[in-house]
């Protein structure tokens, strides 16, 4: 199909959406945006964030999940996605610290819960080991099991994960890549090239496969 | 074959384009098509889950049918000469508001079996399920609707 046929289907499909989510089919909305670590799979659902995948999209496992907890309704929608792309640009591009949008971790275990809730509450530029998290988390013989559970965080970034490093001293894991864990510790500690990294605004390439 | 779709976006990703181009086809509106790509999907999500991944392609072509001879039994379209443009496949010496309205004038269910077979290449398998019909029942209504299209352009 030419430009033109292709812009129809993008308004027809946002109306759809909206008709859709009037009759509460919806429960998720996601969109494809770029970051300076590259594309994000962004996912908001009814009470907050509920993933951020790196890449185009999110894993089988995640997917599976998102589907398990909120059933198939889960659609492109980047109106849904529009204040976690605006606080993201602002993040990365070091004029935010702290982020609004709230993260929903319903359907994870009480234990990933409370490893999430712990490394949310690492300060902005500040690091942490898995062994302080498991602690904080109330559990402090349990590091490993709580590196187990960053690495499947589902909202990296917003719930910062990449805080987290091993005791001795090292990285740790990153599900981004320790290239984008370096860059997003380097951005809080300002670090970061004069005015943050380039800002771009998020793109939604929810089309990409058709 | 793969999975069917797992998500109502998956869905959407996978078959909104030809699902939307079809409605194009065979209502000839750009304001009909809209309606019926819109009114697909949602019966299509009311209607979760999908068959199988063979199958779902005409099950969505089953379901635009439906609507459209429903919408069809409500109200005869009037077409819109820059619509048709994006509805109607070139043909030599044949112009495509001549095509398009010829296809307009046949009754619903043979329109659709024009349009699946004839404009978009469909087998006749995927024909006979979207229209819930015997292939053979299939193979006579395009070569009826064949035979009218060609009296109407003579």
């Amino acid at each position: 199909m030419n430009t033109g046929s292709a812009e129809l289907v993008a308004d027809a499909r946002e109306r759809l959406i909206d008709r859709a989510r009037r009759e509460q089919l919806v429960t998720i909305g996601y969109s494809v945006l770029d970051s300076p670590l590259g594309p994000l799979w962004t996912a908001v659902g009814p009470r907050g964030v509920a993933t951020i995948a790196y890449g185009q999209e999110p894993d089988a496992r995640e997917l599976r999940r998102l589907v398990a907890v909120f059933g198939p309704g889960i659609v492109p929608d980047r109106k849904r996605t529009d204040e976690l792309a605006r606080e993201l640009d602002q993040y990365f591009a070091g004029t935010r610290r702290e982020f609004d949008v709230a993260a929903d971790l319903t359907g994870l275990t009480p234990f990933y819960r409370a490893i999430l809730r712990a490394t949310a509450r690492v300060p902005y530029g500040e690091v942490t080991t898995y062994a302080a998290v498991a602690k904080r988390a109330g559990n402090e013989r349990a590091s490993r099991a709580a590196g187990g559970a960053l690495s499947s965080n589902p909202i990296p970034i917003v719930v910062p994960c990449h805080r987290v490093v091993a005791t001795n001293g090292s990285l740790g894991g990153y599900a981004g890549g320790l290239d984008a864990k370096r860059r997003l510790l380097e951005l809080e500690r300002g670090e970061a090239p004069e005015g943050g990294w380039p800002s771009r605004r998020g793109q939604e390439r929810a089309e990409r496969r058709a | 074959m793969k999975e069917p779709a797992k998500t109502f976006g998956e869905l959407l990703e996978r078959h909104e384009r030809e699902i939307f181009a079809y409605a194009l086809r065979l209502t000839g509106r750009r304001d009909d098509a809209d309606d019926l790509y819109q009114e697909t999907f949602l019966a299509a999500f009311r209607g979760w889950p999908p068959p199988r991944r063979d199958h779902e392609r005409a099950w969505l072509y089953k379901i635009a049918t439906n609507k459209a001879i429903d919408r069809d039994r409500r109200r005869r379209p009037a077409v819109s000469v820059d619509d048709l443009r994006l509805a109607a496949p070139d043909r030599d010496g044949v112009t495509l508001i001549d095509l398009a309205s010829a296809i307009r004038e046949l009754p619903a269910g043979q329109r659709a079996a024009f349009v699946m077979r004839t404009v978009e290449g469909r087998p006749y398998r995927e024909v006979a399920v979207a229209l819930e019909c015997s292939e053979e029942a299939a193979r006579t209504r395009v070569s009826e609707a064949t035979k009218k299209v060609r009296a109407a352009l003579r």
